[in-house]
């Protein structure tokens, strides 16, 4: 069973990020739509760290979706981009601070390296 | 016969229509009004009791507005109109039209007047077979406002008319009954705007805070002040001062304000191209630093935004990768394609590094190489942890995405651009030659940025010693004794591809060549195979794969000569050099007009005049931009230190030249360079 949005936020732990460049900071808030209620998450990112918590302050950018599209994020089976061009998630602010957390996610679980891919000898494709 | 088209630009919104001003879907060509890569009105056909118009003539008044003269009945048959009609159209953020309807009789007219609209929203992906959509269309007469709009789930594309006179309005447009007083005139004003919706409804971009600051600037004006910013041209050469002109305004066409940046990037040009590709976005940036430098900061920092942060074999990303295209359509976001972000491009990612290099040289901007040490250091560790997937220390590719991947991730990207002298396909992983020269300088101008910038002497240290490795490396695997230039590439067991190609003149561009080696390379890329006269051939004639007409094994690019000229010059093959510069320069001179992004690689003796191809988009950010770089090249402008150094070494014929105000670390500095014909080289540099 895929871990939900809900436990891989509660999983992110306080450490450095060596991916997210040292100078973006900024807080967002994702607002995960269940049904009729809202569970809110705010995200502090600064020096490269990122804290977690659970409040509906106002946010440099606010991201809206569904839960089951948060779920998928974190899954690594949707890209934040498409759905953003899909409509199905919903930002409004600094959109800068969206690419900061498409780092966060994971990719696709079967995504490859490029070096595991050109071992398999000289294939013509 | 070829159908003329018209386009009114702004950024990555146009319009095509035909010589009347007419738009109808064409499977050939993206005809209609686009913006975001989508297709927000297909029809707009306008006609006068019920007969289309024919053009009497047409006033292109700048990229974003058009005015056509139009009288109606056939062609065929010519009376003297007692009706005439203009119609004058611009597009910023949203698309207008002014129709005038003139009566020249001197009685009243009484008209039919009426504008069919429709949308098919295509994706500009699909232009050559559009999916049938389900859309709706609301006609409210109340107000005057027809809606079309398209929706998939929550996606959701809309495009509103509304016109300033009265008219009926009906679900395929709106018509005016009208009585046009004599020798008066009617007039209305249509009004499309376009709306890519996202929270609440809105528009998409009305809930970002950074496409707001820019919505409703005045278009003129900022025409205005872009050619005022750029450097002054005086020629002798009168054409050559048009030519330039030319170049800037298509520049300031293909400039687009991306959703997450307030500034604009350069797209890659019409009509396929009107979305931010890395690679024509870097190289045009690369090429206009002395001319218009502010197309740079804001092409870094959104390619450092959207650089590649995982693994992902659809996208073919990887962490550090550096964007190979960014779109924003149906099919982007449904993943019917893979490019909403796509990163399939084996050289943005060194030649990222390279611009933030060459913009500190000219800008001294040394706050964006602070700002961006995270992202190029992403970069320059990209090459080694993921660029050289065979361990051999060479920049390779080979793609994961393998339905829509590119199988060819250089500049030249089509599936046979990369091919032996007898037709057989190389395997992969690819290591191309240029990738290797673009890596090397990528190390190299890293180094320098570590140790002036980043604080960081270990890190150049390292960087030099891999830069002097892969430049002794490549010089004994890739240098052909026999032929006296470097193969186009290595297969994976170290074969070489020996075909001549006009890559070797980008090795002289990175400086990866050492100097003994350059003049036969120089020799190989003005010999009758590889130049046609007109500029340097893709692919040298008499190899099998060689043809004229195919755009990666013959054809001849402006932007691949700007790099190669450039090179010659850095290696101080001054002749050759004003030689490809001459050649570029006179297409673009006798093509008038945008410089098309290739042309047939006949030889210029056989054709005289320069063979354009159907599939050669114009104007194109990097061909625009390499006229300009070449004009850079034949002055040598360089920044040295604090000053522009200039060098001329300008083609015979071309006479005096003078550019002013160059804009720099320096302030402000002037060129002077002259060809040699009256045995004089001027040669004088002053600051002010």
């Amino acid at each position: 069973m895929a871990m939900s949005a809900a436990e891989f936020l509660e999983r992110l732990s306080p450490r450095r990020r060596p991916e997210l460049p040292e100078t973006t900071a900024g807080t967002l808030r994702l607002d995960l739509h269940d049904g009729g209620c809202t569970e809110h998450w705010y995200l502090t990112l600064h020096d490269q760290c990122l804290d977690v918590a659970r409040s509906a302050d106002d946010a440099d950018l606010v991201v809206r979706a569904d839960r089951e599209v948060f779920d998928r994020l974190v899954a690594g089976r949707t890209h934040v981009v498409a759905a953003l061009m899909r409509n199905e998630l919903t930002v409004q602010g600094d959109i800068r601070l969206l690419l900061a957390l498409r780092r966060i996610f994971p990719g696709p679980p079967d995504a490859r390296h490029p070096r595991d891919v050109a071992g398999r000898g000289a294939a013509r494709r | 016969m070829r159908q003329e088209r018209v386009h009114v630009v702004a950024g990555n919104a146009f319009a095509a229509s035909d010589a009347q001003g007419d738009m109808e879907p064409d499977p050939r060509a993206p005809v209609g009004l686009f913006s975001f890569d989508t297709r927000f009105v297909s029809r707009w056909v306008l006609t006068i009791d019920g007969e289309r118009l024919r053009a009497l003539s047409r006033d292109d008044l700048s990229y974003f507005e058009t005015r056509f003269f139009l009288v109606p009945g056939p062609v065929d048959r010519y009376v003297d109109a007692d009706v005439s009609v203009i119609r004058h159209r611009s597009i910023d953020d949203s698309f207008n039209e002014r129709i005038t309807v003139l009566n020249h009789a001197a009685d009243p007219a009484d008209l039919v007047v009426r504008m069919d609209i429709g949308a098919d929203f295509a994706d500009t992906a699909e232009i050559r077979s559009p999916q049938h959509r389900r859309t709706s269309a609301t006609a409210s007469s109340a107000d005057g406002v027809l809606r079309l709009r398209y929706e998939r789930d929550r996606f959701s594309r809309e495009a509103i008319i509304s016109s300033t006179a009265p008219g009926h309005v009906d679900e395929g447009g709106i018509t005016y009954r009208v009585t046009v007083p004599a020798n008066g005139q009617w007039i209305t004003d249509l009004h499309v705007g376009m709306t890519v919706r996202g929270e609440g409804g809105r528009d998409l971009r009305s809930s970002l805070e950074t496409h707001r600051q820019r919505v409703g600037r005045d278009m003129r004006e900022d025409l205005r002040e872009w050619r005022g910013r750029a450097p002054h041209l005086a020629a002798e050469r009168e054409s050559l001062s048009d030519v330039y002109q030319g170049a800037l305004t298509d520049l300031a066409a293909l400039r687009y304000t991306p959703l997450s940046y307030p500034g604009q990037v350069p797209v890659g040009g019409l009509p396929w191209a009107m979305a931010l590709y890395g690679r024509d976005a870097i190289v045009t940036c690369l090429q206009t630093l002395p001319f218009t430098p502010e197309l740079t900061p804001t092409t870094l920092r959104v390619l450092a935004l959207a650089q590649g942060g995982r693994l992902d074999d659809e996208r073919d990303e990887e962490p550090g990768k550096i964007l190979g295209e960014l779109r924003y359509g149906e099919s982007a976001g449904f993943g019917d394609q893979p490019t909403a972000l796509y990163y399939g491009a084996a050289d943005t990612t060194p030649l990222f590094v390279v611009l933030l290099d060459e913009y500190e040289r000219w800008s001294g901007d040394a706050a964006l190489v602070r700002e961006l040490r995270h992202p190029a250091r992403m970069a320059l560790d990209w090459i080694d942890a993921y660029g050289d997937p065979t361990g051999e220390g060479y920049l390779r590719y080979q793609r994961r995405n393998l339905s829509k991947g590119l199988v060819n991730q250089g500049w030249k990207n089509s599936p046979d651009a990369i091919v032996h002298r007898d037709g057989r396909e190389p395997g992969f992983p690819r290591a191309t030659c240029e990738l290797q020269g673009y890596a090397y300088d990528a190390k190299l101008r890293g180094a320098r940025l570590a140790r002036e910038f980043w604080d960081d002497p270990a890190y150049a240290q390292r960087l030099e010693r891999e830069a002097a490795a892969l430049k002794e490396r490549f010089d004994r695997d890739f240098w052909l004794p026999g032929r006296g230039y470097y193969a186009l590439a290595l297969e994976p067991d170290g074969t070489r591809v020996e075909t001549l190609t006009s890559n070797i003149g980008h090795l002289l561009w990175s400086g990866i060549v050492p100097e003994e080696r350059s003049a036969d390379l120089a020799g190989h890329l003005l010999s009758p195979q590889l130049f046609t006269g007109w500029g340097v051939r893709t692919l040298a004639e008499g190899q099998l794969p060689y043809n004229p007409v195919g755009a990666h094994v013959g054809a001849v690019w402006p932007s691949d000569n700007s790099l190669v000229a450039a090179g010659l010059r850095r290696y101080h093959h001054d002749e050759e050099a004003a030689r490809v510069a001459a050649g570029v320069l006179a297409v673009a001179e006798l093509l008038g007009g945008p410089v098309p992004e290739v042309i047939a690689g006949y030889p210029r003796e056989v054709t005289k005049y320069p063979v354009q191809l159907p599939i050669a988009g114009r104007p194109q950010s990097w061909a625009s931009g390499a006229l300009l770089m070449l004009l850079g090249t034949i002055l040598g402008l360089r920044p040295c230190g604090d000053n522009l150094l200039v060098s001329p070494a300008v083609p015979e014929g071309f006479g005096r030249i003078e550019l002013l105000d160059v804009p720099g670390r320096w302030g402000h500095a002037d060129a002077y360079g002259r060809d040699r014909s009256d045995g004089s080289r001027g040669r004088r540099s002053r600051l002010r």
